[in-house]
């Protein structure tokens, strides 16, 4: 920290003040508006809006599928992360510069373009479709289900994860690695008793914000499979903006349990982790 | 040793190729005459690039979304950049409370976000900014935040800001030029890092555009969504001219960087 006098600790506070605004005015109070509006039920205080969720086969369903997709594809993604990024490490460091700045472009890569990108290959007529068809490999595959939606989300999960899991591997220096190869480690010895439990804290909170980024899509399940997909998500856009189930503050109450969903295992694994790291 | 980083570089160029086959895969539909039925396409022509560059919404949606995203780019780093740097350098406390309001966007999806900007901002509080691209150039700017911020606080780590402030001010210079000086050239690469991702989120984001300005300001996403009910070729040339915007984006801050190292 560094000493200032007072004209330019007013100055400072000047600087920060147009950010704290913005961030006052678009990202907090709107958490706020949603979750005050959450508790609304026909202009009445109720819990109302929740209880209808939790008791509702379909909304509940809803998290079931958003759940098991989001897990799914945040274990796919670090599974082809890491071993990927184990590889980048190596390489010099400019080209992972480069790949850094492709995967955060990748991970954008969501909605309409990635979605209809999929259709082209894997759709009735893709080409995918044809050649495995052909190779006898698949049956009849459904690009507009929710394997489809893992498949898709997949492909901006591995890019993501490679961000995530890249800058971790750092912990990993290579006195480390030539320490264990002289003690006569084998390479899969080394991963699994010395590197995995190094970056074991950064694989989880990787894990968590993919996990998070997968619950959040809304874009990408939209333009693949529309209104017909039971995720979290499109429940919370129909509510909003459909025609015919247009329900605000029902729309408010999903979307708190969405956030809800998604904060309790981020605590839990700020508490799991932070209690352990001194000791390790 | 050889034979390793053949199989290195094998893996890395497998995990390239996969991941570029979706936009190849666009590309060749948006020159593909016909595409069904085949693994290839029959034959290529430049109709469809054509017949839409005729069409007066696509010129629109693309001047719409230049609109929003210069926006962004102007005002975004600088609310952003300012308040990173003096909260490192002076105080510790506005540090930590900003790496939480940073990671915030993550843990609450964006859908839930442009619930909330729904809520306020559409004249139930007096201030009506929905249907405008200012809901949108302000609203990118909590997402945009932490990919100024994660670059730019790297960058300020290898920097000895202490010593920096002391040497300075020792030679006279006021914290404004010290600031301005040193200590912005030495976060540059994290700042046009933190420039490309905020380009590629306000060029690429759906949520936001349909749910708060929709058809009174369509964006490219916009009229994808639009298009893709009807024909997919005219869908694939749109794509395929959002992905030579970003990588052109892309080229020319990667270009830059590696040039700014070598000097």
């Amino acid at each position: 920290m560094i000493d200032i006098g007072k004209r330019t600790r007013l100055l400072a506070w000047l600087c920060a003040a147009p950010f704290l605004a913005v961030i006052f005015l678009f990202e907090i109070l709107p958490i706020v508006a949603v979750a005050s509006n959450s508790v609304f039920k026909e202009e009445v205080l109720s819990l109302g809006n929740y209880a209808e969720i939790l008791f509702s086969k379909f909304f509940m369903g809803s998290f079931r599928v958003s759940f098991a997709i989001s897990a799914a594809t945040a274990l796919i993604g670090l599974a082809v992360a890491l071993p990927a990024a184990i590889v980048l490490r190596r390489m010099p460091g400019r080209l992972q510069q480069f790949v850094l700045i492709c995967s955060n472009i990748g991970a954008n890569f969501t909605g309409f373009p990635l979605a209809f990108a999929f259709v082209i290959m894997l759709g009735v007529s893709g080409s995918f479709t044809l050649l495995l068809a052909r190779a006898g490999l698949i049956g009849d595959f459904n690009v507009y289900s929710t394997t489809g939606l893992v498949i898709v989300y997949s492909y901006f999960q591995i890019l993501f994860a490679i961000l995530l899991v890249l800058p971790g591997l750092a912990a990993i220096t290579p006195d480390i690695e030539e320490a264990a190869f002289l003690m006569g480690a084998s390479r899969f010895a080394f991963w699994w008793r010395i590197g995995l439990p190094i970056i074991a804290p950064n694989l989880a909170g990787a894990f968590l914000l993919l996990f998070a980024n997968a619950m959040g899509t809304y874009a990408t399940a939209w333009a693949l499979v529309g209104g017909s997909a039971n995720v979290v998500t499109i429940r919370i856009g129909e509510l909003t903006a459909g025609d015919v189930f247009s329900d605000p503050n029902l729309a408010d109450a999903l979307a708190m349990l969405l956030v809800i969903s998604l904060i309790i295992p981020i605590v839990i694994e700020q508490v799991v982790f932070r209690t352990r790291r001194p000791d390790a | 040793m050889r034979d390793r980083s053949f199989r290195d570089w094998f893996w890395i160029g497998l995990l390239v190729t996969v991941q570029l086959l979706p936009i190849l895969a666009v590309f060749l539909n948006s020159v593909a005459v016909d595409w069904a039925g085949t693994i290839l396409p029959d034959g290529y022509t430049s109709d469809h690039i054509r017949n839409i560059t005729s069409d007066p919404r696509f010129t629109q949606s693309i001047i719409n979304s230049l609109i929003v995203a210069t926006g962004s780019l102007l005002i975004t780093p600088l609310i952003c950049v300012p308040a990173i740097l003096v909260a490192y350098c002076y105080f510790p406390m506005l540090d930590k409370c900003m790496a939480v309001l940073v990671i915030l966007p993550y843990a609450v999806p964006g859908i839930v976000l442009a619930l909330g900007l729904l809520r306020i901002y559409s004249g139930n509080y007096g201030i009506v900014l929905n249907g405008t691209p200012w809901v949108l150039i302000f609203g990118y700017l909590p997402l945009a935040a932490p990919l100024y911020y994660v670059p730019i606080k790297s960058n300020l780590r290898a920097l000895r800001t202490t010593e920096i402030f002391e040497a300075g001010r020792l030679l006279g210079a006021s914290d404004f030029v010290i600031m301005w000086r040193i200590i912005l050239p030495c976060v540059k690469q994290g700042l046009i890092i933190g420039l490309v991702m905020n380009f590629t989120l306000a060029i690429s984001d759906f949520v936001y555009a349909n749910l708060l300005v929709g058809g009174h300001f369509p964006t490219l996403q916009i009229f994808m969504g639009v298009l893709n009910g009807g024909s997919g070729r005219k869908l694939s040339v749109l794509i395929t001219t959002y992905f030579i915007v970003i990588f052109v984006a892309t080229a020319i801050v990667v270009w830059v960087t590696s040039r700014r190292i070598d000097e």
